[in-house]
């Protein structure tokens, strides 16, 4: 039993640390590692996401959840956090501030309102996948289809059509860590990204989660020996 | 002082204490009973955890801004998410813990044989239940929580008499920002008073024990060690749930904030609820929903008396277990029928397994029981 006990202290940690080193988004077929069951963020994606969402995304959608100090959990150091925030906005700005919110005229895109995308990648089932799909599933509209003024016919949508024009172009931003880019290559960086605003504790979550359930595993067979034993001694 | 002599100083001023004592060291329980009956305690163990967590999170809530609230728990407060998690999960185990206990009480009969201020407990305590984790998902402000919220509101206010009123004093009239205000305190105030109900079941209960037997034992070290296999198992299950699958059985759009101009694609409520959500549909209009709620509830109280067996607990035969485990399988169909899109055959599905629940109480088991007495 002791050794038993002494494999699981040791394996414990083993375990936790394998969480990220299998975090690598993949494109084809599309795989978001935060969405299986032991996987996480990959940080390196979840940055070039961020740079994505920045230079893209921001101009009409607010992540109001998020504060320019958020950005230190995902690697950027205080300083670099305070540069993002004094580009992004002309008045002075701390890292206690929010995300800025963008200004959108309510006739701008026919009427329909850009979501916050704090928990957009929470609100469907393998969120993350259905924001890929949505990004990359514009196309020419199909022989047949009569599309709402001002729309945009759109596979991953439901419905189809969509007042968002096609946001990625494949070559939107320059990534610092010599990934190439390409549409999907964005989307997914993205994607991850949103994942990550909408849960960024999951890490957290899940290397407590596996030392919780070694100990709870062990602690189970140690108090079935222990039951087993008592009731062994009855008269 | 020596270990004697502290006895006597606390005996003296605390005389619960020796009671106690002398319960736990009086070899008075009859052997091998099963890991199930330890289900009570564990629902017990999960309120306090409940009421525990809940207490953290009350808080910090600001009923007039709930979403926002909630987003501030689970990213701003340190380990907030954690408790708000163990909140959920708690949940989750508790409504499965209470659905088990409710099947085997079925299940074996355990209503007979003077067993049935037990089973009107268990069913009073699942009732209550019911409503507090209803109030308690209105509070995630999320647009699943607010649809149905508006919809209970604004069916409350049509209600004419006595249930009108009482309708109307629930919720302080049509859906508004105070609505969410009154309906934590009355999330709080039932999940404090369910206690009172568990103390009653407890009561119940002990009265029910077995016959010790020829060869009895003492509660410790016998039980204390077989309770705490039982604790461990369930505290792992939850473990699994709170760490791996924090949103079991939500539906993915209560993530986005309730808004009055948008209804939810597909509003389906929390897993715990779905069995009486899709119950709603055999009678038409909000009050027929009411009434078909309170009528699945009903005659799970009405059980004892439905049952025309006069054979004691644990006795039932071979038909009508069979019918119990597909009355179980029906009620787990009832929630995925109730989870689908709205569609012409999820709605008819739902009569069709509503109406076996009715005619399973109504018609089968008085007959069944009888027959089999014979």
């Amino acid at each position: 039993m002791r050794r038993l006990l002494l494999t699981a202290l040791l394996a414990s940690p083993l375990l936790a640390s394998f969480v990220p080193a299998q975090a690598e988004t993949t494109l084809s077929p599309p795989h978001f590692p935060s969405q299986s069951l032991l996987g996480g963020y990959d940080l390196a994606t979840v940055q070039r996401g961020f740079l994505v969402y920045q230079t893209v995304c921001a101009s009409c959608h607010s992540l109001n959840a998020l504060h320019y100090r958020d950005l230190e959990a995902i690697g950027f150091t205080a300083e670099q956090a305070g540069g993002i925030a004094a580009l992004a906005n002309e008045k002075p700005t701390s890292l206690e501030d929010r995300f800025k919110s963008p200004h959108v005229t309510s006739s701008a895109f026919s009427g329909a309102t850009p979501p916050d995308l704090s928990n957009l990648a929470a609100e469907r089932p393998n969120g993350p996948l259905y924001i890929y799909h949505l990004l990359t599933g514009y196309a020419a509209t199909p022989a047949g289809t009569t599309l709402l003024p001002g729309h945009f016919y759109d596979s991953g949508f439901p419905g189809g059509q969509i007042a968002m024009p096609p946001p990625l172009k494949g070559h939107d931003v320059a990534y610092a860590d010599g990934v190439t880019t390409s549409l999907p290559q964005e989307a997914a960086d993205v994607s991850t990204f949103l994942a990550w605003a909408a849960d960024p504790n999951l890490d957290a979550r899940r290397q407590v989660g596996v030392r919780a359930v070694l100990f709870l595993i062990f602690l189970c067979l140690l108090a079935l020996a222990t039951k087993r034993r008592i009731w062994s001694e009855t008269v | 002082m020596d270990i004697e002599a502290q006895k006597a100083w606390s005996d003296r001023g605390w005389p619960d204490l020796a009671v106690w004592r002398a319960r736990a060291e009086t070899p008075s329980l009859a052997r091998e009973q099963p890991y199930l009956d330890t289900l009570p305690a564990l629902i017990t163990g999960t309120l306090l955890v409940l009421a525990a967590s809940g207490l953290v999170l009350a808080v910090y809530y600001n009923p007039w801004a709930p979403y926002a609230s909630v987003q501030f728990i689970k990213r701003e407060v340190n380990s907030g998410w954690l408790i708000q998690s163990f909140h959920q999960s708690g949940t989750t185990m508790l409504f499965g813990a209470v659905y088990l206990l409710l099947f085997r009480g079925i299940l074996l009969r355990l209503y007979k044989g003077s067993g049935e201020f037990v089973w009107l407990g268990t069913v009073a305590l699942a009732s209550v239940l019911l409503l507090t984790g209803w109030l308690g998902y209105m509070l995630s402000g999320g647009a699943v929580a607010g649809a149905s919220l508006r919809q209970a509101t604004l069916s409350a206010e049509t209600w004419p008499g006595l249930p009108g009123l009482l309708a109307s004093w629930f919720f302080g009239g049509p859906h508004g920002p105070g609505t969410l205000a009154r309906l934590a305190v009355l999330h709080a105030v039932l999940g404090v008073a369910v206690f009172a109900l568990v103390l009653l079941l407890r009561t119940a209960r002990k009265a029910m024990l077995p016959a010790p037997g020829a060869h009895p034992v003492t509660f410790h070290p016998y039980y204390t060690a077989q309770y705490f296999v039982a604790f461990t198992i369930f505290a792992l299950i939850f473990a699994l749930f709170a760490f791996f699958a924090p949103h079991f059985g939500d539906n993915p759009l209560n993530a986005a904030p309730a808004n009055p101009l948008i209804m939810p694609i597909n509003p389906t409520p929390p897993w715990f609820l779905a069995p009486l959500s899709a119950i709603r549909v055999v009678l038409p209009g909000d009050a027929g929903g009411v009434i078909a709620v309170l009528a699945m509830l009903g005659l799970l109280f009405a059980l004892p008396w439905l049952d025309r067996s006069s054979a004691p607990a644990h006795r039932s035969g071979f038909l009508y277990r069979l019918l119990v485990v597909v009355l179980a399988l029906d009620v787990i169909a009832l929630g995925f029928a109730a989870a689908c899109r709205p569609s012409v055959t999820a709605v008819i599905l739902q009569i069709v397994f509503a109406l076996w629940y009715f005619f399973h109480f109504l018609v089968l088991t008085p007959l069944v029981t009888a027959l089999e007495a014979k």
